[in-house]
């Protein structure tokens, strides 16, 4: 049975908000303390994607602004879990979501990849309003087009 | 605003007669709507994507129902879960209060 050695993993996604005041130095070492996990507890790290400084929808840790942080990679539950119990403790990071992607993955398919850096700072991010949704194509009347 | 429109922009389950009264009025000329993520598979429904799920709320924030914007009772179950979803993460309002 040498080939049931071979490991599957999950795939899994994390968001991080972090305050939008801290430096580019603070971010990597988030950055690098989640990778440390991720590669000590048996994981395979793909991919952080930084979207950048985006305005929030509602003001978070009283900021009004946040630093968007996209982790890729896979692992089992309990690496999510320590991931996240990490994340609590730091003062940095204001909220994270974990979302699995799909099980049963091989680990040799999915390569690393390069660190993505994006601009943020993306005011256009209020919902549409009734003439903005027709003019995507719209629904048929109802009580919802007419809010306000 | 007058006082009606305040109280069916609410959606409270209570103004049903008055919905009623408006699918009467329009019966029999209605557009059959689609689910726009049926009708095209490589769309996908994504918490990420601030874009296509600010379609799927109104100005209020609020989850409009999929008896307005046509999507089948699967995607309408992602499309609420992904607008939940991004709601924690600040990407879309829990409410917006009127101005």
């Amino acid at each position: 049975m040498a080939e049931a050695a071979k490991k599957h993993l999950r795939e899994y996604e994390t968001v991080l908000l972090v305050r939008p005041d801290l430096t580019d130095e603070t971010v990597e070492s988030v950055k690098d303390r989640v990778k440390t996990i991720i590669n000590r507890d048996g994981g395979k790290f793909l991919r952080f994607t930084i979207w950048g400084k985006k305005k929030t929808m509602y003001p978070v840790a009283k900021q009004p602004r946040a630093i968007y942080i996209h982790a890729h990679y896979l692992g089992g539950s309990a690496m999510v879990t320590e991931v996240e119990r990490n994340l609590r403790n730091y003062d940095e990071v204001s909220r994270f979501i974990s979302k699995r992607l799909s099980d049963d993955i091989d680990p040799d398919t999915k390569q690393p990849q390069e660190d993505l850096k994006l601009a943020g700072d993306v005011d256009d991010n209020k919902p549409l309003g009734g003439a903005e949704r027709d003019a995507m194509g719209g629904f048929d009347d109802g009580p919802f087009d007419s809010d306000d | 605003m007058t006082p009606n429109e305040r109280k069916s922009d609410r959606g409270d389950r209570g103004e049903r007669g008055e919905g009623m009264d408006d699918e009467k009025r329009g019966r029999g000329f209605a557009r059959r709507r689609v689910c726009r993520f049926c009708a095209d598979q490589k769309l996908s429904v994504d918490y990420k994507d601030q874009a296509t799920l600010k379609y799927f709320v109104t100005e209020r924030g609020k989850i409009i129902p999929r008896r307005i914007s046509g999507c089948c009772s699967k995607h309408q179950r992602q499309i609420a879960r992904a607008v939940k979803q991004a709601r924690g993460i600040a990407l879309i309002p829990y409410l917006v209060i009127g101005s």
